[in-house]
């Protein structure tokens, strides 16, 4: 099956820019990976099984680009997440924390954290995603949980 | 409140900006537009690039590089060699610790008489080869690379910045490394100092 760019870019925009700015940082980069996104969509001869392996691919391309984005070694003049921050409207100031808390966990936590906080992924969908074992994502989900834990306090539940 | 409702409610904060377009023609030029902007930027970056010493291998196996070596982590390590979609550029894809990683970059050589040509994928490995990196492990350890050379530099930073000097090939390299907000790690990197030599420390290869 192949789901027009224009359905795709309804359901998901949003989520493609909070992967990829989870692991780059960066509004503008984000953008720019969602749209490249979309656009290897749109060429690709891949065949797809379902609508869900659609978003899996999805999600994928944008976190593996993000990467690429930090791993170039030309970097155009980054806005800092503080900068960035101000720029957000947040429900309430502890939901700022825990944003704030999130972008500053190392990477290979970070985008566990956000796939199975955000994207409701199980272990084994991101495990595929990601192209990891399970317990390697168990291990980063652990980590990822205490971490937040250990800085958030009460204001997140120690959740197994 | 659960984590995840906590979770999206922090990060429903975040979505695209409305200048964006999302019409497919309209997405092709912009990204088009981008490119050719980043290649403008990696031009005047790589501009000293002008023909290698020859210390990356190159794999060319039916007129496309799909190979080369890169000093990765202190290790020569095998890549495979994509290259961008639009041109101007190649993604280099490899293991690490169990895991897909990517770098990558490109650029224009400018000869004396002004014309540019496309860097290769065996320049731009070169100049990735040159440049010192700094990494910080999952114990917080703090690492520098430069080829094959790999050295514990946690302590040596003072108030988030730290002034060593390697040698590679009996040349000195003098690096500045900052420790950003946000956690990653600056490096600014030089063969040549005018000044200040004695605030660099020395670190020899491990």
């Amino acid at each position: 099956m192949k789901q027009s760019v224009q359905e795709l870019v309804a359901l998901y925009r949003n989520n493609l820019f909070a992967a990829a700015f989870n692991v780059c940082k960066n509004a503008q980069d984000a953008e720019d990976i969602v749209q490249d996104t979309f656009l290897q969509y749109y060429t690709t001869k891949n065949k797809f099984e379902s609508e869900q392996h659609i978003r899996a691919w999805l999600i994928r391309v944008a976190i593996n680009k993000a990467k690429n984005v930090n791993h170039t070694f030309w970097k155009r003049n980054k806005v800092s997440l503080e900068e960035y921050m101000e720029t957000l409207t947040f429900e309430t100031p502890e939901s700022e924390n825990l944003f704030e808390t999130v972008m500053r966990l190392p990477e290979k936590y970070r985008i566990v954290i956000h796939l199975f906080y955000y994207e409701d992924y199980s272990v084994r969908e991101m495990a595929d995603i990601l192209h990891l074992s399970e317990s390697n994502i168990k291990v980063r989900l652990s980590r990822g949980r205490r971490l937040l834990r250990e800085t958030l306090k009460e204001e997140w539940n120690d959740d197994k | 409140m659960t984590n995840k409702e906590r979770y999206k409610q922090a990060f429903s904060a975040l979505h695209p900006s409305g200048r964006l377009s999302w019409e497919v023609e309209e997405m092709a030029m912009i990204q088009k537009k981008h490119k050719t902007n980043m290649a403008v930027a990696a031009a005047i970056a790589c501009a000293v690039i002008i023909g290698g010493s020859g210390t990356v291998y190159a794999a060319d196996i039916g007129g496309i590089q799909e190979k080369l070596s890169l000093w990765l982590y202190g290790e020569k390590t095998q890549v495979d060699v994509t290259e961008n979609s639009g041109g101007g550029g190649y993604t280099f894809t490899y293991e690490h610790d169990g895991e897909t990683e990517m770098v990558g970059g490109g650029g224009v050589s400018i000869g004396e008489d002004g014309t540019e040509t496309w860097l290769s994928a065996g320049e731009v490995a070169e100049s990735i080869n040159k440049s010192a990196y700094v990494r910080a492990d999952e114990e917080g350890r703090v690492w520098v690379y430069y080829y094959d050379q790999k050295s514990d530099i946690t302590e040596l930073f003072q108030e988030n910045r730290c002034l060593i000097s390697l040698s590679h090939d009996d040349q000195p390299i003098y690096l500045e490394i900052i420790r950003e907000e946000d956690g990653f790690y600056s490096c600014s990197q030089t063969n040549k100092l005018e000044q200040d030599i004695e605030s660099y420390i020395f670190v020899p290869a491990e």
